[in-house]
């Protein structure tokens, strides 16, 4: 137990996917305008982490790692070069899933994750996460304690970067530093509050 | 044909993966021997590393270790038996995949599996240092569960089969900037001339949680901590202690320190 | 002519994926902290990019709608691997200093980008130099990142000392900062600052027009 809140605490504050290894940037810097989307996104971004790298990581212990088709027989197979294409296609799938399934059974939630949806296919932090559940060997249910947490931390990094752009409007920010420029900045500062959690290990 | 047939897309679906299938396994498949070797090459270097044979830097070339590597006597260990097993060959033999085959592997009761590996395999290589004067090194493959990944490494004992000689890590997978200072080599020149055990032998080797006092008494077990690092240092502790341990390579040290040389 | 020189200098300053269109930018922190890896991730990037405009483009005209992302990242996908099993076969010390992402290449936003953008309406020809292109523009942005994170976070270029630094009995005491991850925003963030105060065109509208002060004054 103490090892899944260990998990669970780091993949949020400590390996912060956004600050600390800068996954997912291309969404982060253009949907942080308003809180308000910037929760909607967070929301969807949870979802499908939580979803995505514990069902890669079944992937990965039952078909692709060395030894992993024991089951079927097939001890001496290793299919691991089959890692990247494999989980970006089971990411696919899912979000294509999730999509259908929402827009089909909770029409109201669709309406507000629905348009993320598609982006988070070719979101660095959702494969990202499912790489880093590989190279670390997590089992089953740390992966999903893993998926939540990060998906929680980058949530939280999306949306206190929205909220700071809000306040911006306070701000006389110099032409050529409008938009991009200030947001790079503002998220350097937030990824140096977020290292000073570096330093905690469990 | 239209492209918005559903038969036309399911062609180019399968078209595509088919050359895009064929393309990768021909690629994955042709190069795994060379990614094979460098593996083995990398491993190798620790060994000879730790071996005390030849200063291995950046600059020692790969044929010098490929020489020094196959001056090493590679002996499998029985380590329920607590004696060398001749019986298999030591050089295809791979005591980690080992571990999940039912002929040789076996669980690690819990109590006892500090390292956190769940099973291991009852033979294990180890590398023996000879020379005209005897026996002046054995190398010992010490792995456990780090802070995120698999930890593992090579542990060279003296003659004594108690001092140690050198230590080392070929895979891990720490912290960046804070559990990664392991591999830093004036950390590991500390782990130089600490025992193992003490002379009741009793296993009392750790990582410190601080710099370690000459003065105090368990000095000659201890290794400098890493600030910061604390489930590095201590999973590097069990890991040790695991495979020095009853459960390890404990039995096998006694034997063949009875059988003559002096502990 | 004139059109291929557009296609491939173009992306350089005046459309740079990475500091205009905030492609790709990613991979281009996370691995910029060694002149070293990041030259190797521009190459690996700038293949992948010209590999799959090139394929793409030869089917842009057999792509069904409904397939058409799913097909194009099938094709990625099988480009990055194949960089990455060489990588890790001829240059495996670095294959284990860029990780996971090189794999990321996959989600790099530059490549689904330009092919859905580009390749899948042009020509191959074209749609290879546009890859170059773009795979150059970001390959200017990582190095000019790593050689300002490298050479003053530790007085290094490719590993060769440049600045002698005090802890080699040299002048030089290196900002480590510059290798932890903030700094590379920071340098991104003045990068855009200096590219856009030097083509003005490339400026933002602000996003939220200052408040009147009869507007502040309020109710």
């Amino acid at each position: 137990m103490d090892q899944l809140l260990a998990i669970f605490v780091r993949a949020i504050f400590v390996e912060n996917l956004a600050l600390a290894f800068f996954l997912g940037m291309c969404t982060f810097l253009a949907i942080s305008r308003q809180v308000k989307t910037a929760i909607g996104l967070g929301a969807a971004v949870i979802l499908v982490e939580g979803i995505t790298v514990p069902v890669n990581n079944l992937i990965y212990t039952y078909l692709l790692r060395e030894g992993a088709l024991g089951w079927a027989g097939l001890g001496h197979l290793d299919f691991s070069y089959l890692g990247l294409i494999s989980y970006i296609g089971v990411i696919a799938a899912i979000v294509q899933i999730l999509e259908m399934a929402l827009s089909r059974f909770f029409p109201a939630l669709h309406q507000s994750l629905g348009i993320f949806l598609p982006l988070l296919t070719v979101n660095c932090a959702i494969l990202g996460a499912s790489l880093f559940m590989v190279q670390r060997d997590y089992d089953f249910v740390e992966s999903a304690a893993y998926g939540v947490g990060v998906g929680v931390g980058w949530a939280l990094a999306l949306i206190v970067l929205a909220g700071l752009r809000e306040k911006m409007k306070f701000s006389d920010i110099p032409a050529g530093l409008q938009g991009l420029g200030i947001t790079f900045i503002t998220a350097g500062i937030m990824s140096m509050a977020f290292m000073a959690m570096a330093g905690i290990e469990f | 044909m239209d492209n918005e047939s559903p038969l036309k897309a399911i062609m180019v679906v399968t078209a595509t993966a088919l050359v895009c299938s064929i393309l990768v396994t021909v690629t994955a498949v042709s190069l795994q021997p060379i990614q094979r070797a460098y593996r083995d090459l990398e491993r190798n270097r620790h060994i000879v590393g730790v071996s005390g044979l030849l200063e291995v830097t950046d600059d020692v070339p790969d044929r010098q270790i490929v020489m020094a590597f196959q001056g090493l006597d590679a002996r499998l260990v029985d380590l329920d038996r607590g004696v060398f097993d001749d019986d298999v060959n030591p050089d295809t033999f791979d005591a980690r995949k080992a571990a999940s085959d039912p002929e040789f592997g076996v669980p690690i009761p819990a109590a006892q599996d500090i390292a956190a590996l769940g099973r291991r395999s009852r033979l294990v290589t180890v590398y023996v240092v000879e020379d005209a004067d005897g026996l002046q090194r054995i190398i010992f493959p010490v792995y456990g569960k780090g802070m995120w990944s698999m930890l593992s490494g090579f542990l060279a004992l003296e003659s004594d089969l108690n001092t140690i000689a050198g230590i080392t890590f070929h895979e891990q997978g720490e912290t960046a900037g804070i559990g990664d200072r392991i591999l830093a080599p004036n950390w590991q020149a500390r782990w130089r001339g600490r025992k193992l055990y003490d002379a009741q032998d009793t296993l009392r080797f750790r990582i410190a949680k601080a710099a370690v006092d000459p003065a105090a008494p368990d000095a000659a077990f201890e290794v400098d901590g890493l600030t910061g690092a604390t489930v590095t240092a201590d999973a590097v502790t069990n890991l040790v202690r695991y495979w020095f341990g009853p459960h390890g390579f404990a039995k096998f040290l006694d034997n063949y320190s009875a059988a003559g040389d002096t502990r | 002519m004139i059109r291929a020189r557009d296609a491939l200098l173009n992306p350089l300053i005046d459309e740079n994926p990475v500091t205009l269109q905030v492609l790709g930018i990613c991979s281009a922190l996370a691995i910029t902290n060694s002149l070293y890896s990041a030259l190797v991730m521009s190459l690996a990037l700038t293949s992948v990019l010209a590999y799959s405009n090139v394929v793409i483009s030869m089917m842009r005209r057999h792509l069904p709608a409904s397939v058409r992302i799913i097909v194009q990242m099938t094709v990625i996908a099988s480009g990055v691997i194949i960089i990455d099993e060489l990588l890790q076969a001829f240059a495996p010390e670095t294959a284990k200093t860029l990780s996971v992402f090189v794999g990321l290449i996959i989600t790099n936003c530059i490549v689904l980008g330009r092919a859905e953008a580009f390749a899948a309406h042009n020509r191959v020809g074209i749609s290879f130099l546009d890859g170059i292109g773009n795979g150059m523009g970001y390959s200017l942005v990582l190095i000019a990142v790593a050689v300002i994170r490298e050479l003053f976070g530790a007085g290094t270029l490719m590993g060769a000392e440049i600045l002698p630094t005090v802890s080699n009995g040299g002048w030089f005491e290196p900002n480590a900062m510059l290798l932890l991850p903030p700094s590379a925003f920071f340098i991104i963030g003045f990068i855009i600052w200096g590219i856009r105060s030097w083509k003005p065109e490339q400026r933002e509208q602000p996003d939220f027009a200052p408040l009147a002060a009869d507007e502040l004054r309020g109710d």
